[in-house]
């Protein structure tokens, strides 16, 4: 540890200004837009923008979504990087790069693919027909499930790799033990697992919930303008009206959600001890 | 100290690559058939003009906005838009009123073209039909009113009302049901109570292109400049011709207000309109003319918009009706219909 | 079976996760007129017509450009940001830390709009210009923090016994740290260039006359036709990323980093 304080802040610092005056200030005026009036501070941009019903239904099936998405990226999670860290040593390094693979791919290609997969003649379709689960082709495209399967196939990637690395942490003999004590799988799962892999949970989980909050492309893709989400709604707003009011109330709405559910999640897991 | 040296480096590489060629016209055009309008209109014009184009393209919301955000020091010298969305610029202040002794071929421009929004302040280039799209195998259209019946539940897209296309339905679709002129309140509440039945509302023709290739959607309202998209098809579309007629409208041209460049604009625009560039963007059966000079085959004719009786008999929506009503049926719509 | 019941999960998961890349570069190599799976017939056609469109290559060098010097700025301002942090006692360490990780939790659209709005408008800033602060202070966080995790794994002594020996800290830093945290380096140069490279939202509102990034321009050009080319161009920027991935993966074991 060094001590020459004027010497650590001279190195220090011009990250640290270039992100506050390029990034975080112009960020910050443009939330702040949203309470500014004629006549001083003011609520009425949040209050006027909650009173629409659109407003509300976006607002609210985004949370839902997001809450989906990460929900579902945990549980398939879990399994996957359960599976991972039991292979052997190779296999587990070819899985895990095969895993963070997707991340290396355009968004905008990966949402792209959805359009023909979700279609009405697209495979998912020639499947469920094919299995007689339905007569006709289902409509799937333009929809939430199109939306929701989108994003959980960007995003969780993030989770599992969050997850397999906490799970590296347990130690080896933990498992063998509990089921050998009598624990079912369960109980293995909600007693030592769980609690064991909180840390990977919670980071997996904001950046699952935060990721799916604030995609742009697959709601825009795949979503189209029937299934909006805020991300779309703000874009929206912005080039179809000038409407920068609303923008910047959706600004701050997502970013107060982003960092709700990272301290919801951290308190859930300390809760958990 | 030896950090500012790359960052310098850096600097002049990107003010490098802001930077172009000495005489640039920078216009924003729709974005479509640009492959088509290069060979067209772009390439030879460099040519004689002997300037780089910077094109912009877009939807028409977009690039409107963006025109909007830079009206103290334009980026965009000339624009090719609906006429509605002139009017919206010009009713802003945005636009410069043209001096039409500065194009050689306004006069042979049809009469409605001439000076669509009144006070100069647009000249059209080319109009267009919207009629329905549909797949002549699967299903008869013969009304607007088709659009929203039970035999394309599930089947169907309609324009999202932002766009161009949107507000021709509306009309076309107030004509079928009976309603009063220029009230779409009643039609917006029906395509709410329908929303479930339809796919969705595209904002672009080459997302409609796909859905209906993709066998998405069958029938769908759309304007004629798009139709290139089907005809090649392997897929059977047909264009209707329903009861209450075709909806149309037309594209105009406009100068942004001081960009500057105002010479080399108009040198474009007299080149566009001319009867030579006007009659090969025709038989690219891109646009459709709004030069009466051009004289195209009866093929080219029969894909396009062609000719004095057509456009006679086009039903066409007042852009002032549109600006003065947009804000009320988007807010409506985003109650009734996307909720 | 305990066996089976792993492969078969894990298989389901890698379908469902890279199914859609495989789609993408068949949907490519069609030689039908539009986009769909199965290809109607296989042809290199459009993926021969990417390389005939303009307005690609222009946007291709504008996104090389932002990733390859927004990442290594960042890294300029970051590796000496995060040696700071690792071994200087610093009055607000903690406040410093929060500021350079901040840009990656705003959310990206916001950043955009907030930049046209208060940088590329009032103050005359050049779009590119504005795109490149963007992407590097996106970046930074990564840069910060990858550096950061290789600088703990390395011992301070280092450093002490090499200055103590004679050399200045600059020549200390440049002689025994640098070269013992270059795989950090590298691993925080590929993964800022990858993020950065992919990054759509910042540049939804930072685009304007013949100034695009590529994953906008391909959106772009999606409003004029969806043929087959933009899933082409897909698939070839992909190979393109896993290249770079698997040759720092050979060299220096690059997922010990991430």
């Amino acid at each position: 540890m060094f001590l020459n304080t004027r010497e650590g802040l001279a190195l220090a610092l011009p990250a640290a200004f270039f992100s506050l005056l390029l990034f975080l200030v112009p960020v910050g005026i443009l939330l702040s837009e949203a309470f500014q009036s004629d006549t001083g501070w003011t609520l009425s941009g949040y209050t006027d923008f909650f009173a629409k019903p659109l407003n509300q239904v976006v607002f609210f099936r985004t949370l839902k979504l997001g809450v989906l998405v990460a929900g579902t990226a945990a549980v398939i999670g879990y399994a996957a990087a359960f599976c991972i860290v039991n292979l052997g040593p190779t296999a587990r390094g070819r899985v895990f790069g095969l895993v963070v693979l997707p991340l290396m791919i355009s968004p905008v290609a990966r949402t792209y693919a959805w359009i023909v997969i979700l279609g009405r003649t697209g495979i998912v379709n020639d499947a469920i027909v094919g299995l007689g689960l339905s007569e006709t082709p289902i409509r799937l495209l333009f929809t939430e499930t199109a939306v929701f399967l989108g994003l959980l196939q960007l995003f969780m990637p993030l989770m599992i790799i969050s997850l397999v690395s906490a799970m590296e942490n347990i130690p080896r003999d933990v498992i063998p033990a509990a089921r050998v004590l009598g624990a079912s799988w369960l109980q293995v799962f909600v007693r030592v697992i769980l609690p064991l892999t909180k840390e990977g949970l919670v980071i997996g989980g904001t950046l699952v919930f935060t990721g799916a909050l604030t995609a742009y492309i697959t709601p825009a893709i795949l979503g189209g303008s029937k299934v909006l989400m805020l991300e779309t709604l703000l874009y929206q707003r912005v080039n179809v009206a000038n409407d920068f009011v609303s923008a910047s109330v959706i600004a701050m709405i997502l970013m107060v959600m982003s960092f709700s559910a990272n301290l919801l999640l951290k308190r859930i897991a300390s809760a958990r001890r | 100290m030896k950090l500012t040296l790359p960052i310098a480096v850096a600097l002049c590489a990107l003010t490098g690559t802001a930077m172009a060629a000495d005489k640039t016209l920078t216009i924003s055009v729709y974005s479509f058939a640009q492959d088509a309008y290069k060979k067209a209109l772009y390439d030879p014009f460099e040519e004689i003009c002997g300037c780089d184009l910077v094109i912009e393209t877009g939807n028409s919301v977009e690039r409107m906005a963006k025109i909007e955000a830079n009206a103290d020091d334009p980026v965009i010298d000339m624009a090719v838009i609906s006429s509605h969305d002139a009017l919206s610029l010009a009713r802003k202040g945005l636009i410069a009123p043209l001096d039409t002794s500065k194009l050689s071929s306004f006069d042979r421009l049809y009469p409605a073209a001439q000076d669509p929004i009144g006070n100069n302040m647009a000249v059209g280039y080319t109009f267009y039909a919207s009629s329905i799209v549909y797949r002549k195998d699967l299903v008869e259209i013969e009304s607007w009113g088709d659009l929203l019946d039970k035999k394309l539940a599930g089947n169907v897209a309609l324009p999202n009302i932002t766009g161009t296309q949107g507000p021709l339905t509306l009309m076309m679709l107030d004509k079928a049901m009976g309603g009063k002129p220029d009230d779409f309140g009643p039609v917006i509440s029906e395509i709410g109570k329908k929303a479930d039945d339809i796919v969705t509302f595209y904002s672009r023709s080459s997302e409609l292109a796909q859905l209906m290739n993709q066998e998405e959607v069958i029938a769908a309202p759309v304007g004629r400049f798009a139709w290139s998209r089907f005809k090649g098809s392997p897929l059977p579309f047909a264009w209707a011709n329903p009861a209450e007629g075709q909806a149309g409208g037309m594209n105009v041209m406009i100068m942004t207000k001081g960009n500057g460049n105002e010479e080399l604009a108009y040198k474009l625009m007299d080149y566009w309109i001319s009867t030579e560039v006007q009659t090969r963007i025709a038989e690219a059966l891109i646009d459709s003319p709004a030069n009466m000079d051009v004289k195209v085959s009866q093929e080219v004719a029969d894909n396009l918009t062609y000719g004095a009786e057509l456009i006679e008999s086009l039903n066409i929506l007042d852009p002032a009706t549109i600006i003065d009503n947009r804000e009320a049926w988007v807010e409506q719509w985003n109650a009734d219909v996307i909720k | 079976m305990r066996n089976l019941a792993n492969w078969l999960i894990l298989g389901l998961t890698l379908t469902f996760l890279i199914g859609p890349f495989l789609i993408i570069i068949f949907a490519g190599a069609s030689a039908g007129q539009s986009l769909a799976f199965p290809p109607d017939g296989l042809s290199l056609k459009w993926y021969a017509k990417v390389f005939t469109v303009e307005s690609f290559r222009a946007s291709f060098m504008l996104s090389m450009f932002l990733a390859v010097f927004g990442t290594l700025t960042a890294l300029i301002l970051g590796i000496p940001a995060a040696y700071a942090l690792n071994r200087y006692k610093l009055p607000g360490d903690e406040t410093i830390r929060t500021i350079v990780a901040a840009p990656i939790i705003v959310p990206g659209i916001i950043v955009g709009l907030a930049l046209l709005r208060y940088l590329v408008v009032p103050l005359d800033f050049t779009v590119t210009m504005a795109l490149f602060m963007a992407h590097t202070a996106l970046v930074l966080p990564y840069a910060v923090r990858v550096v950061s995790s290789s600088l703990h794994n390395l011992r301070a002594d280092m450093e002490e016994a090499a200055v103590l020996l004679g050399c200045s800290r600059l020549q200390a830093f440049m002689k025994v740290v640098l070269p013992n945290i270059r795989g950090g380096v590298l691993a925080a140069f590929i993964l800022g260039f990858v993020t950065s490279f992919n990054q759509v939202p910042v540049s939804l509102f930072l685009s304007g006359p013949g100034v695009r990034t590529l994953p906008i321009d391909m959106l772009a050009y999606m409003e004029i036709t969806y043929d087959p080319s933009v899933a082409a161009l897909s698939a070839m920027l992909a190979f393109m990323s896993l290249a770079i991935v698997f040759a720092a993966e050979r060299l220096l074991g690059f997922s010990r980093y991430v």
